[in-house]
């Protein structure tokens, strides 16, 4: 192995990046659009999901009231949990997304309000900060309730109250959701095509042919090119958080989980790249099975919209998806600190890594038929 | 003639003789007179061989693209493969550049068998594919350094840029440069290692006439830098113009191989001398009394075939001397498309164009 060859290839790599406004574009400025437009967007809306699970501690006829009142909504639909049920590892357990707590004391303390006004109670309302709209669809259910029967214990005084817990411990928003997403998206569509560019337009153009003859060896080649990609990933990496923390004020958290799963989408996606530019030899086709592949991904896997929120069967299929598992392991690393899920998610992104990249590089043959 | 010198084993004086490589004299020692047989040593063929085919056979399924092929190139030749598309060319080429692998037969590149040694000749040749484009985003200077890095021996970019005539568009991107000087890129790119053996695929299709005359001169001037040039192409001007040595490939067979009069004078038709608008019926007959062969075309023209073009004095001597009066004359020399046309009985362009 020669770093000297390998080197320079990989400083002309970056050269000839450099000098392509449009690759430059998609690589960078667009998904900084993209997090620009869809933050703006989403961040304070959502998607729609109304299934609200209730834990009722009081379990009085005046908790039952308020849970019967929810129901009769008829946008909500009601999940009874076990009283006996600690509720943080219920969430976790279940990757419940809405919950709400009713308190043991809850009817007693309605009573006392009457004589004492002083007297509140809150419910305890956990939500998924990823849910935006679903969130927002809930909040105004249960405050409009809330509303009434405050409305009709004490003439609008707060007597039953809400307090507000995310399901994660911190308050994220869609655009904490997003950018992961984001990172992972971009990193996909960067390798891919260019993966694609090396196998399809270089072996039409001579260039791989060229390259046989010389004294670079495919191993120095395709290290090179990889070098590339990583740096490529990097920097689309680091623009998408500088545009989340500059623009939207989020708090992201790089470590060597993170790391690990940007290395190892890096490689996974230049093997598919690899798999595609092996067995569709004209460029255009190459770009459209690229498309056919990235694009379904890019929707399906989660990167814009919670797969949670998906019809089932969308959600079997996203499973399936490697990117589902990089934009999951980013989030959990990165975002939502919770680096037991992202160790399981970086495991299996390294395993589709394998996979992929070893059958890119044995499929790539630079020597024709 | 080559001088050997030899010590006399009985006195030990030094003596020389002039002959030919492999040939044994019996001399005798010019202070003993000691009589003995000395063989001067058989020139070392392989020495000035660059490339040695043999046996080369290439099969795709039912198809047979090559045929059991053999052939040398010379050192410091340009070596043409000429042939119509799909006579087996690019694929001899590549198989021989180790693009492709080969079903029979080996191939040796100054003396080494690439089928393992190919990485050890990386370093000494330099190939052009068919239809390349290189980086498009890389500038003139920019593609022949990359190249050139990637080998240990390295010739100087700038005076390959002032050789090729490259110096007003060293810093032009690729993708904005005309097909002709994409192609004087090419060859550029070729010679970026100090090759010794330079392989060029086509390097002028799809050009037009102009730029194809410079790419020409620009390969002329690599036999004249003592390299070895492979050239493949389809264009029978190209060979006869460029080519020391000339290889006919039709259906992956070699037809016929030699230097262009080798071919013409074993293959080709005579000269054929084109006599206008002739004013006399009697030409005809003059001319056959001399020994030509003629013939009378209706609207008045004469065509005599001849030897050599220097019988055309005398028949237009023949005509003055018969007071024959005539408006013009065009002669007509035999040429590889005529050899083509008459080894295979279809044309170079037709085949071409099929």
């Amino acid at each position: 192995m020669n770093l000297k060859i390998v080197g320079i290839d990989f400083l002309y790599s970056i050269r000839s990046w450099l000098r392509s406004r449009g690759t430059v574009f998609w690589s960078l400025l667009f998904p900084v659009m993209l997090i620009l437009l869809f933050g703006a967007i989403f961040s304070g809306m959502g998607e729609g999901k109304y299934t609200l699970y209730v834990q009722d501690l009081d379990d009085t006829d005046m908790s039952h009231g308020f849970v019967d009142v929810l129901n009769k909504t008829g946008i909500i639909n009601i999940m009874n949990v076990t009283t006996n049920e600690p509720i943080t590892d219920y969430i976790k357990k279940n990757n419940v997304k809405n919950l709400i707590v009713i308190p043991q004391g809850y009817k007693s303390a309605i009573i006392s309000s009457s004589v004492d006004p002083s007297v509140k109670v809150n419910l305890t309302y956990y939500f998924d900060p990823a849910e935006q709209q679903t969130n927002q669809v809930l909040r105004s259910v249960i405050s409009s309730v809330l509303q009434g029967l405050n409305m009709q214990l004490s003439q609008g005084r707060t007597v039953v109250g809400i307090q507000e817990e995310s399901t994660i411990t911190e308050n994220f928003g869609f655009i904490d959701f997003f950018i992961p997403g984001m990172i992972g998206f971009t990193i996909m569509q960067q390798s891919i095509y260019g993966s694609i560019e090396r196998n399809t337009k270089f072996r039409k153009d001579g260039i791989l042919r060229k390259l046989l003859t010389t004294p670079i060896t495919r191993s120095e080649w395709i290290l090179a090119k990889m070098l590339f990609m990583l740096f490529l990933a990097f920097i689309s990496t680091s623009v998408a958080i500088g545009v989340g923390v500059l623009a939207f004020g989020i708090k992201v958290n790089i470590n060597l989980l993170s790391i690990v799963i940007i290395v190892a989408t890096s490689f996974l996606f230049s093997g598919i790249g690899m798999i595609i530019g092996r067995f569709v030899k004209e460029e255009e086709t190459a770009d459209m099975a690229a498309g056919a592949i990235s694009f379904p991904m890019m929707f399906l896997a989660g990167t814009f919209f919670a797969v949670d929120a998906m019809p089932e069967v969308i959600q079997t299929i996203a499973h399936a998806l490697p990117l589902f598992y990089v934009n999951e392991g980013l989030r959990n690393a990165m975002i939502y600190m919770n680096q037991t899920k992202a160790l399981i998610n970086a495991g299996i992104v390294l395993i589709f890594a394998a996979m992929f990249f070893i059958a890119g590089v044995v499929l790539t043959k630079w020597k024709e038929d | 003639m080559i001088e050997q010198r030899f010590k006399c084993p009985n006195c030990g004086e030094i003596a020389s003789f002039y002959g030919l490589p492999g040939e044994t004299k019996i001399t005798s020692c010019a202070s003993c007179h000691l009589q003995g047989r000395i063989t001067i040593p058989a020139q070392n063929q392989s020495d000035n061989v660059a490339i040695e085919v043999s046996h080369l056979k290439k099969v795709y399924g039912d198809l047979i693209a090559v045929n059991d092929i053999s052939f040398t190139v010379k050192k410091g030749e340009i070596f043409a493969f000429l042939g119509p598309n799909g006579a087996g060319k690019t694929t001899t080429v590549e198989m021989i550049e180790s693009i492709r692998t080969p079903t029979a037969g080996t191939i040796k590149l100054l003396s080494i068998d690439i089928k393992n040694g190919f990485n050890l000749i990386k370093e000494r040749i330099s190939i052009l594919p068919q239809e390349f484009h290189s980086f498009e985003r890389f500038t003139v200077r920019e593609t022949l350094t990359y190249f050139s890095k990637l080998y240990k021996k390295r010739a100087d970019i700038d005076e390959i840029i002032d050789a090729m005539d490259l110096r007003s568009h060293k810093k032009k991107l690729y993708r904005n440069l005309s097909g002709g000087l994409k192609q004087r890129v090419g060859v550029a790119l070729s010679l970026v290692n100090d090759p010794e053996i330079v392989f060029l695929d086509e390097p002028t299709t799809g050009l037009d006439p102009k730029a194809r005359r410079e790419v020409w001169q620009v390969i002329a001037d690599l036999r004249n830098k003592g390299k070895t040039v492979f050239l493949t192409t389809h264009y029978m001007e190209e060979a006869e113009h460029l080519a020391d040595h000339i290889a006919i490939i039709h259906k992956g067979k070699i037809i016929a191989e030699g230097s262009l009069q080798e071919l013409l004078s074993r293959y080709g038709e005579k000269t054929t001398l084109y006599i206008k608008n002739c004013k006399s019926d009697d030409a005809k007959y003059h001319l056959e009394e001399k020994g030509f062969d003629v013939h009378l075309s209706g609207d008045g023209d004469i065509t005599v075939k001849i030897e050599y073009k220097e019988k055309v004095l005398e028949v237009l001597s023949e005509l003055r001397h018969e007071c024959i009066d005539y408006d013009g004359v065009d002669i007509r020399g035999s040429n590889l498309e005529e050899v083509f046309l008459r080894l295979t009985g279809a044309r170079l362009t037709e085949e071409a164009e099929t």
